[in-house]
């Protein structure tokens, strides 16, 4: 056992790359995810189906109450008693959903890691981080303390820290924002896990902080060979760095495909107003910002047929009676949740 | 630690020396007699009043009275009651008695709380959680004395019920009982149940609820999220990342509360007959005897103090954002 783990997967092993490509890492089916509240039913994930392949980065845009981060607590089997859950969810083959909580526990931490949004609250403020990132190791081998804490200073290294074998002593408060935040990713990588998730890793960090973070989760990914699944409503943030994105709207999976195709030829309304919304850089200044207009709909009542309807410029009667599947269009597995997918291909032309 | 623990109590000797000047200040200017028990026996002579006046510097102004109590209470010497008796051994075992109660219904007290609030707040809203709810308004919003009243005559009643004496409901201990160390202790321990049961559900109400409310913050915590991600059993996050984040605040209020629960043993041992810090404080102010009730203002400035201390400390070692240096 003292074949350390403290090199494995640190550094770029050779030879043994986990079966790149073969089999999807994580293949979600049909998830539906609900919560019963005073108000009634809340509708927070409807019907989505996506799946994630062995070192990719899969991104997923949306505002808040899109049900992205829900359908990743989902794959955590993170989600609360409360919530009703159907469809599936496969980790490399096997199912998560109704797993015993047991069995979910050796899954968290070890297959599936998590980096959360806000590294400020997300590290137990009475334990040292290099105590906190021990701990997730000996969770799941059977390693000494000393050996773990070895780990997770080489970890610390990894990430960028430095004087690591000093600052794993100290406590979150010590750090600085976007160290605790390596930390986290640290963390997150202690176990080789084959598929990392990254909720908002730059939202609560300073500008100037977020694309430092973003390459240490690249060097992070590079370093464990998994999967990364970027939670995020920042589109930038997912042209940088994804190279599949999933756009979710109150609740629903949008439109998915490659990042180049969604971002230069979006096939859904929304996407496209996502896109409009955003200042460019090439902008001489004088086209003003183009905002989606109304506000995203209530998840207890979510209107009827295509969701976004009641917000959508192209919208016509079926868009309120028929829920639109997400359908392949157009070329190389770009797909929509679009009545009229194919109609936005004039709107290519004339955005330039 | 060590350093952070001198500084704190350097701090406290001003507020020692500050608090035994008002209190003495306040005892001396309050208007009782000290002789007024002297005066009342018969045959006594004003020369022999003028003598013991002289005697108890009762003749001098206050700030010398002070100076002169101060400097003998540094070496230890807490003077003599007006009586005559040396109060220093008096305090003792008067303290003795109180500390029992005190100490034995604190520790119960808190082991109970933190493991009811604690419950509730992981069971919220279960029928556990409501009915320790309910007992803690119950509990919270007695009285001392009518608690302690209503156990002590619940006691006497069942023992007159079943004709046995199982509830000690009169004094801290039977006088003048032999029979060895072992039994000595056992017969304590008989008569410390009803008034620490009294205390125990008094502080136990207020400090189940605040370790509740903070056990609910504390699990709601993100880095409680974060410990579940990890693959962290459910058992270890709450004991391990949770409770150990709850306590801190607990801590606080309970050393805070200390002076509270050293009010309530007074009143309790003043419903069971104890003769510990409560008799003392009441016989020294009714004959306005300077030098028990500084005595016994010292010890209790002092007590509340080192608990405060300690709270500190115990603050420090949960909570390293509180650790200087």
């Amino acid at each position: 056992m003292s074949r350390s783990h403290v090199a494995e997967g640190l550094l770029p092993a050779e030879g043994d790359v986990p079966g790149s490509g073969d089999q999807p890492v994580l293949v979600v089916e049909n998830l539906s995810v609900s919560f019963a509240t005073p108000d009634g039913r809340v509708q927070a994930v409807r019907d989505v189906s996506f799946s994630v392949d062995g070192e990719e980065v899969l991104g997923i845009v949306g505002e808040s109450g899109s049900g992205k981060s829900v359908t990743m607590m989902a794959v955590m089997g993170l989600l609360p008693k409360t919530a009703t859950v159907t469809g599936s969810v496969r980790f490399r083959g096997q199912e998560i959903l109704g797993l015993p909580e047991k069995e979910l526990r050796r899954h968290r931490g070890n297959h599936v890691a998590m980096v959360f949004q806000d590294p400020l609250t997300s590290l137990n403020p009475v334990f040292t981080i290099g105590n906190q990132i021990a701990e997730a190791i000996r969770v799941h081998h059977d390693v000494s303390r000393r050996e773990a804490m070895a780990k997770a200073v080489t970890l610390l290294e990894l990430v960028g820290i430095a004087n690591a074998g000093q600052r794993a002593h100290e406590y979150p408060h010590q750090f600085s924002g976007g160290m605790r935040q390596r930390a986290m990713i640290a963390m997150s990588i202690s176990n080789d896990p084959d598929l990392l998730i990254a909720d908002e890793p730059t939202t609560a960090l300073d500008v100037t902080i977020q694309a430092q973070i973003l390459e240490v989760l690249e060097r992070a990914q590079a370093a464990v060979h998994s999967a990364i699944v970027l939670i995020t409503h920042d589109l930038g943030v997912v042209a940088g760095m994804a190279d599949r994105v999933l756009v979710m709207y109150a609740g629903r999976a949008v439109e998915l495909g490659a990042v180049d195709d969604v971002f230069l030829h979006p096939r859904h309304p929304y996407t496209l107003g996502l896109l409009e919304s955003l200042p460019r850089l090439d902008d001489d200044g004088q086209e003003r910002l183009t905002p989606i207009t109304g506000s995203p709909p209530s998840l207890l009542h979510p209107p009827a047929g295509c969701t976004f309807h009641p917000r959508c410029r192209f919208v016509r009667p079926m868009c309120g009676e028929v829920v639109p599947e997400l359908r392949f269009v157009g070329g190389l597995g770009q797909r929509s949740a679009c009545h009229y997918a194919e109609e936005l291909q004039a709107v290519d032309q004339g955005r330039g | 630690m060590l350093a952070f623990t001198l500084r704190r109590l350097a701090v406290s000797i001003p507020v020692v020396i500050a608090s035994s000047f008002i209190v003495f200040v306040l005892v001396a200017t309050a208007g009782g007699d000290p002789l007024a028990d002297l005066r009342l026996r018969p045959g006594i002579s004003e020369g022999t009043i003028e003598l013991r006046r002289k005697q108890l510097h009762l003749d001098e102004p206050v700030l010398q009275r002070y100076g002169n109590w101060a400097t003998a209470a540094i070496t230890g010497d807490l003077g003599k009651a007006n009586g005559g008796e040396e109060v220093r051994p008096l305090l003792v075992r008067r303290l003795g008695v109180t500390l029992r109660l005190v100490v034995f219904a604190t520790i119960i007290a808190v082991i109970l709380a933190v493991f009811i609030g604690s419950m509730g707040a992981v069971k919220q809203y279960s029928k556990f959680d409501y009915t320790a709810t309910f007992f803690a308004f119950v509990f919270f919003s007695m009285p001392v004395f009518w608690l302690a009243a209503i156990l002590r005559d619940v006691g006497i009643r069942i023992n007159t019920r079943i004709d046995r004496h199982i509830f000690f409901v009169v004094g801290e201990q039977t006088p003048g009982l032999g029979g060895g160390f072992l039994n000595v202790q056992a017969d304590r321990l008989g008569h410390l149940i009803l008034p620490s049961v009294t205390l125990i559900l008094i502080s136990m109400a207020s400090w189940s609820r605040f370790q509740r409310g903070s056990m609910l913050e504390v699990l709601n915590a993100d880095y409680i999220r974060t410990a579940r991600a990890k693959g962290v059993s459910a058992r270890r996050v709450l004991f391990r990342h949770a409770l150990r984040n709850a306590l801190i605040p607990v801590v606080t209020i309970v050393a805070i509360d200390f002076a509270t629960i050293l009010g309530g043993a007074v009143i309790t041992e003043t419903v069971f007959g104890w003769t510990g810090m409560g008799r003392l404080l009441v016989d020294g102010l009714k004959a306005s005897d300077v030098n028990v009730i500084q005595a016994w203002l010292l010890v209790a400035a002092v007590l509340v103090i080192s608990f405060n201390l300690a709270a500190d400390l115990l603050y420090g070692y949960l909570d390293p954002r509180t650790r200087t240096t």
